[in-house]
């Protein structure tokens, strides 16, 4: 059997860095996706939703729509179920395709900050991460650099300016962020632009935005980051790199000398048993994937699993927290009509402004969030009607004036870790392939729940500045309380720490336990800061990644 | 060109009355009943029980839509559809009626498909379709396809308002809300939907994203200025 210099399971962000970091140093490296081989050139780029079934509505099965580029995904896994704890309510995304969640993600990639790597130093809460943003900062800057992300420097509190070069220009804002901005702006509500992982400048081979088609439909031309348009396809220029598809991974391999060996996992299509076997072995299956990888290893019948001798490996499930407010505002009716599809996303948003109000000890939640802002003359689609009364031509007439007059509010906050959501493997399930399946626990404190109260109150404040009308209704924050899992953040199931008796890995991803397993997915994360993770979790793998191959040069591994 | 579908259908409006009553009848004793709710109001709601069957998968060919679901509707449903598709939106100067864009079809292929949330649709609008042709025959006029202008007109005067719901049709009002919100959808989202809208969107175009047009620009400063806020400056 061949031997590579490292085995990596998994194909999304963390994956993909990890392979074209490693083979870019000269290793020999075998990615294994659970999923098929997929390529961006599926993407129904410029498809028209009438054209899809039930004009491309989410269903059982594409959650997300017909175009969404999820395969063989979505809240449910045909064969591949997985269990709640009673009492908890968590839904699980997952993806099986190569690339795994990069190739529909929003793309938003804010950086964490200083607050956000030191939590616990700040209000006592949770664990500071063994690293510090200066530890990061220059990982951020080499990959901001590598994927492409646009945005804007703008010397906010614990929202950390990029290095010379590294960020490519935002595009314009639109008439209704402008409108949004001028509102705020009277409340002390900043508007500013966002950050996300789009070309707005060709690098490479891959062009910039066409300013057309929604970035989950996955981007064929590279301009929206996914690793199937880019550190894949550089990887495999190597010659280094070979994919496995379609391999389901369930185990970790030992060595008489305790050292991971490799993997096994099932060919889907055989179903056999089999193995591949590294020098280095790297778990990038994902926050759930990996816990579950690690908790099924059992080695030597150690029933806690692999590399837990903390105990914390399923431990500390974190997902952002969500909620959403919208409005209809008449001063945006009738307004001249132009393209406002851009960037499909974000061009602004509103990022945490009450750093200073929380260490004055004005709010009564800890941490952060920030405010994803929606509106614009957007593609009709099936839903949005519901404003609407009566019947005849009036009505039509109406839908024309209300045509780009409502905004969304979306919330995205940071959760604290807690003792009542973790997972572990469930004691009776098993998957389609025989492999125990993941049970998840999941609860939410008062911590979440005021800051919900909070935004809510917050984005009234400001809709009522715009002369806005709220349409979204009004209930305790525990109903508008985003459901565990849902908003497809989660991390925290094998975090880093100082030492193995508190943490998973330590801060080069390198697990206490076993000196060659590294785990390089949301898995590591200390803390679930309100930015999105995927900027993260690439940056930690890129340091990761080349931490491996220099101790491979040492000849360490 | 304009036609409504209505008039391809074979059913024919001199069928008589009592003819169209006994045809009800037979459909309805005929129809899947899992439930005849709403009795204490004398209305007639029997809802079909959902359809089974596969969908199109987890891994469709995106390039190429398509999907296997049979098409359920009876020519006489689909007539009824039309019917309300059309007074929900009229043809009006340039825009077409509701049914010369396919909307009746769309139904059609929505109450069809075999997923949860479009089978909860279904059981709202098959029932919610003999409705009005049974109302309509009870108020002495023809099968509701067939019925006169006003007579359509009274009937949606009944259940189409928000806050004017005649008492005891609640459910028929549930129905309609559904219909209009179906209908609106696929109306705005087909090609005349977009140009009568103005829909600019998922149009490639090479360098720099343009932003907002001069005009647009204007306009949001005179919006601005009579709210009393300022155009914004700085990195935008």
């Amino acid at each position: 059997m061949e031997t590579y210099d490292a085995v990596i399971v998994g194909s999304g962000a963390g994956g993909g860095m990890a392979a074209y970091v490693l083979t870019k140093a000269g290793a020999k490296v075998l990615m294994l996706e659970a999923g098929r081989d997929y390529s961006p050139d599926e993407a129904p780029m410029l498809s028209f939703a009438r054209d899809a079934p039930l004009r491309g509505v989410g269903t059982p099965d594409k959650n997300f729509g017909y175009y969404d580029a999820t395969v063989d995904g979505g809240w449910q896994v045909p064969g591949e179920p997985y269990t709640v704890s009673e009492g908890s309510e968590f839904i699980w995304w997952r993806s099986r395709m190569l690339g795994g969640r990069t190739n529909h993600w929003a793309r938003n990639s804010f950086r964490m900050g200083p607050y956000d790597f030191k939590p616990y130093s700040r209000d006592g809460l949770g664990v500071d991460w063994p690293i510090s943003y200066d530890d990061i900062a220059p990982w951020y800057d080499r990959t901001e650099k590598l994927v492409g992300v646009y945005g804007a420097n703008l010397g906010m509190e614990n929202h950390p300016d990029s290095g010379p070069g590294a960020l490519q220009p935002a595009p314009k804002m639109r008439v209704w962020e402008l409108f949004m901005k001028a509102g705020g702006e009277e409340i002390g509500i900043p508007v500013v632009p966002a950050r996300r992982a789009i070309l707005t400048k060709k690098i490479d081979e891959r062009d910039p935005c066409y300013w057309a088609s929604p970035c989950g439909r996955g981007c064929g031309i590279g301009a929206a980051f996914q690793t199937t348009t880019s550190l894949i396809p550089w990887a495999r220029a190597t010659g280094k790199l070979s994919v496995e598809t379609g391999a389901m991974v369930y185990e970790v391999m030992l060595d008489a000398s305790g050292k991971a060996s490799g993997v096994r996992y099932i060919d889907k299509a055989s179903g056999a048993h089999r193995e591949a076997k590294g020098r280095v072995v790297i778990l990038a299956a994902s926050t759930g994937e990996t816990a579950r990888i690690l908790l099924n290893s059992q080695p030597n019948g150690r029933s806690e699993g692999l590399a837990n001798s903390s105990g914390q490996v399923g431990r500390n499930l974190m997902d952002t927290v969500g909620s959403n407010v919208s409005a209809y505002v008449p001063a945006l009716e009738g307004r001249p009509i132009y393209n406002e599809s851009g960037a499909h996303g974000l061009h602004a948003y509103i990022p945490f402004w009450l750093y200073q109000e929380q260490a004055a000890g004005k709010l009564n939640f800890p941490r952060g969030y920030h405010v994803e802002i929606g509106g614009g003359f957007r593609e009709p689609g099936m839903g949005g009607y519901d404003g609407l009364d009566g019947y005849g031509g009036d009505l039509r007439k109406q839908v024309k004036q209300r045509y780009g007059a409502s905004l969304g509010f979306t919330q995205r906050g940071e959760m604290i870790p807690n003792d009542k959501s973790y997972c572990e493997i469930d004691g009776d399930a098993k998957d389609k392939y025989g492999i125990p399946v993941l049970k998840f626990s999941f609860g939410w404190s008062d911590h979440e729940l005021n800051q919900v109260t909070q935004f809510q109150s917050a984005m009234r404040e400001l809709i009522d500045q715009l002369g806005g009308e709220v349409t979204s209704s009004e209930k305790p924050a525990s109903e508008l309380i985003s459901t565990g899992g849902e908003i497809i953040h989660e991390v925290g199931t094998a975090r880093m720490g100082t030492a193995a008796s508190n943490s998973v890995t330590d801060k080069f991803n390198r697990t206490w336990d076993v000196d060659n397993l590294y785990l390089v997915d949301g898995s590591v994360f200390c803390s679930k800061a309100h930015k999105n993770p995927t900027l993260t979790i690439l940056a930690l793998s890129m340091r990761a990644s080349e931490h491996i191959a220099d101790r491979m040069r040492m000849g360490e591994l | 060109m304009k036609h409504t579908l209505i008039n391809t259908l074979p059913l024919s409006p001199s069928v008589s009355r009592r003819t169209t009553l006994k045809w009800f009848a037979a459909v309805m004793a005929a129809a899947p009943l899992a439930a005849c709710g709403e009795s204490e109001t004398g209305l007639s709601w029997a809802t079909p029980r959902p359809l089974e069957g596969p969908g199109y998968g987890t891994d469709p060919d995106m390039l190429d839509p398509s999907y296997p679901w049979p098409l359920t509707l009876s020519p006489e449903e689909l007539a009824t559809t039309a019917a309300l598709v059309d007074l929900i939106l009229p043809a009006d100067g340039d825009a077409s009626a509701a049914s010369a864009v396919g909307v009746p079809d769309f139904i059609n292929e929505w109450v069809s498909a075999p997923y949860p949330g479009q089978q909860a649709d279904r059981g709202l609008i098959l029932p919610g379709l003999a409705w009005l042709d049974s109302e309509c025959l009870a108020r002495g006029g023809q099968r509701f396809a067939h019925a006169a202008p006003e007579a359509k007109a009274a009937i949606l005067e009944d259940i189409a308002w928000r806050d004017r719901v005649k008492p005891g049709l609640e459910k028929p009002a549930e129905f309609f809300r559904k219909v209009r919100s179906l209908t609106l959808g696929a109306y705005f989202t087909s090609a005349e939907g977009w140009d009568y809208l103005g829909y600019l969107g998922n149009t490639p175009s090479t360098g720099d994203y343009a932003g907002p047009t001069p005009e647009a620009l204007a306009h949001l400063k005179g919006v601005l200025d009579t709210m009393g806020l300022k155009m914004p400056e700085g990195p935008l």
